[in-house]
């Protein structure tokens, strides 16, 4: 009787917890692991049938130039963001921490409202201001006697037309964590390095900046994710990867060789590529950081 | 006395002069940081309510000679914009329900349940967290493909749903700071986990819920790559992508005013929802990390 009361609600529980393990194993775990198959086999869909590849899926993506153009793009997206992502609104949050009244929730309002946007909204609002003839962006410059820029029809300057777009949606994001981070310093510790003769310069770099890297890291982790990912919402709306593949990063890379090419065995490996990027990423944030950061 | 309590709470005691223009600067450097934030979406509203011919002259002029509501309807005949925006409602609000239905039972379940295979089940629900989505998007796709949803709101909702694992871990968080007197004295009562669930569990955390169905919503709101490889017909796609489709064929006839004014379509919710609860999006943004 006791036993199979114990067995009833066993089952209960199950059943609570069985759609979202189910739901997890077959549309994130199977789908991972096949994605991991495909990538060392060729896949017939048409007969349902799969010859094995081995590394060959690698070799030809390592060797394809325009996956070196999207290795090196990504790298120019991380060079450009990561700095501007974590010092903008870490001086953001440094005055905002210095002002009051009324006006700061309108200050914060305005400063974090582009990050609940999408990215392919923020990517339409920008296509317009950087319109070579109709564009804003010219009109202002002709206004102070610039000369109008192509911008996203510029091969070198698309990129980072991109990444502006980027930042503009992104930074607002940290600005919150900064600020949080930056009010959990006691400030204690702050007086105390006042009075030994700390300026407000040298209490910033020495008591607050160590105390808030954990925030910092998570900043740089949260930008690697976006430069591998959610910016495709902008690349794809704004340059299609263009001009001449300039401004591709390695999930577009990726989008265009399975679903433009229809390679999914090229792309496969790609998509690999990148879990082993991002699986590097939370690794060095568990293992090197861990011993740097200070976590107060 | 005083002198050095007030030296100690103002360690640097600049002139008060120094201090009133150090903070005006401040101000001044804020509030223009806030407007050039605002800018590209005040120009979107501009344009959007700016008539075609106007559209074509380059000026800085900051609100349109000739103000119009045309472009709103113009939209709506270029393209299925109505659809559009439907089809986003119904994905987003199915999204962060279906998100909230299936973590909800199972977040109960890890943190009040003991039975076997708890602990392996919420680590291969939590452990997706982890997982980039980008590893799943070929195999899902072909999958979708196979099981007839390809071109189906189905296809974009269900390996949305599925990716529940935050939502679980947040609830499972805000379930154990529960006292677990309340779920004794029923289970005492005689009330089993189903009851408990209802009757106890869910009436007390309807902040965490509502939070979490706010943060559903948008991410689903603003999902792009996953609808843009499953939804085909132009009927059936939401407004993000149906923006694209928008942008790179409306382009050559330079409708620019009805393009923004779709824009502001994908905009409206999105404001709605961050003026009415600013606060716990920003924390709700803040705990989960990114979206």
């Amino acid at each position: 009787m006791r036993a199979g009361a114990v067995r009833g609600s066993h089952l209960a529980w199950w059943l609570m917890a069985a759609p979202a393990v189910l739901l997890c194993i077959v549309f994130i775990w199977l789908p991972m692991l096949a994605t991991l198959g495909l990538s060392v086999v060729d896949v017939n869909v048409l007969r349902g049938t799969a010859v094995w590849r081995g590394a060959a899926h690698y070799v030809e993506t390592l060797a394809n130039p325009d996956f070196h153009l999207a290795l090196f793009n990504t790298a120019i997206y991380l060079a450009v963001l990561l700095p501007l992502q974590i010092l903008v609104p870490l001086a953001l949050a440094y005055a905002l921490m210095h002002v009051a009244g009324r006006a700061v929730a309108a200050y914060r309002g305005a400063l974090f409202l582009p990050a609940v946007l999408s990215f392919p909204i923020a990517a339409v609002a920008w296509l317009w201001m950087f319109h070579p003839v109709m564009g804003v962006l010219n009109a202002i410059l002709s206004a102070f006697g610039g000369i109008p820029q192509r911008w996203l029809n510029d091969p070198s300057m698309a990129i980072y037309a991109i990444c502006v777009v980027a930042f503009w949606k992104c930074f607002g994001l940290n600005l919150p964590i900064f600020a949080a981070a930056l009010a959990n310093v006691p400030e204690e510790l702050r007086q105390a390095a006042a009075l030994d003769g700390a300026g407000p310069l040298r209490r910033a770099l020495h008591i607050d900046l160590p105390l808030i890297s954990p925030a910092l890291f998570f900043a740089g982790v949260t930008t690697l994710l976006l430069v591998l990912d959610e910016i495709v919402g902008a690349v794809d709306v704004l340059t299609e990867g263009g001009p001449f593949k300039t401004s591709t990063n390695l999930l577009y890379f990726m989008y265009e060789r399975a679903f433009r090419h229809f390679q999914f065995g090229e792309a496969a490996a790609v998509a690999t590529l990148i879990l082993l990027l991002v699986a590097l990423a939370t690794w060095m944030q568990f293992r090197v950081f861990e011993r740097r950061v200070h976590y107060g | 006395m005083s002198t050095t309590v007030e030296t100690l709470v103002h360690p640097v005691a600049l002139p008060r002069l120094r201090v009133r223009w150090g903070r005006w600067g401040l101000h001044a450097t804020l509030a223009a940081l806030s407007l050039l934030t605002l800018f590209p979406l005040f120009w979107m509203l501009r344009t959007a309510f700016t008539p075609h011919a106007e559209v074509f002259r380059a000026t800085l002029a900051p609100f349109p000679a000739n103000p119009t509501l045309a472009n709103f309807p113009q939209a709506f005949a270029l393209f299925p914009v109505a659809d559009w925006f439907v089809n986003s409602i119904v994905v987003a609000v199915s999204c962060a329900a279906g998100k909230l239905i299936v973590a909800a039972p199972a977040a109960f379940a890890f943190a009040r349940g003991r039975f076997p295979g708890r602990d392996a089940g919420f680590a291969l629900v939590v452990g997706t967290m982890t997982v980039p989505y980008v590893i799943t998007l070929i195999p899902t796709y072909m999958g979708v493909v196979r099981a007839g949803l390809y071109d189906t709101h189905l296809a974009v909702i269900l390996p949305t749903v599925a990716h529940c694992g935050f939502a679980c871990f947040f609830l499972r968080q805000a379930f154990r700071q529960l006292p677990a007197e309340l779920f004794e004295a029923a289970a005492i009562d005689g009330a089993g986990p189903w009851r408990q669930f209802a009757r106890i569990a869910l009436p007390n955390v309807r902040a965490a819920l509502a939070a979490l169905f706010v943060l559903g919503f948008l991410s689903a709101w603003n999902l792009y790559l996953w609808p843009l490889l499953v939804l085909e017909t132009p009927e059936n796609k939401t407004l993000s992508i149906g923006l694209k489709l928008f942008a790179t064929t409306g382009e050559q006839g330079g409708q620019w005013g009805p393009l923004m004014a779709t824009a502001i379509l994908g905009v409206a919710p999105v404001l709605i929802l961050f003026l009415l609860a600013q606060k716990q999006i920003v924390s709700a943004f803040v705990t989960s990390g990114v979206r």
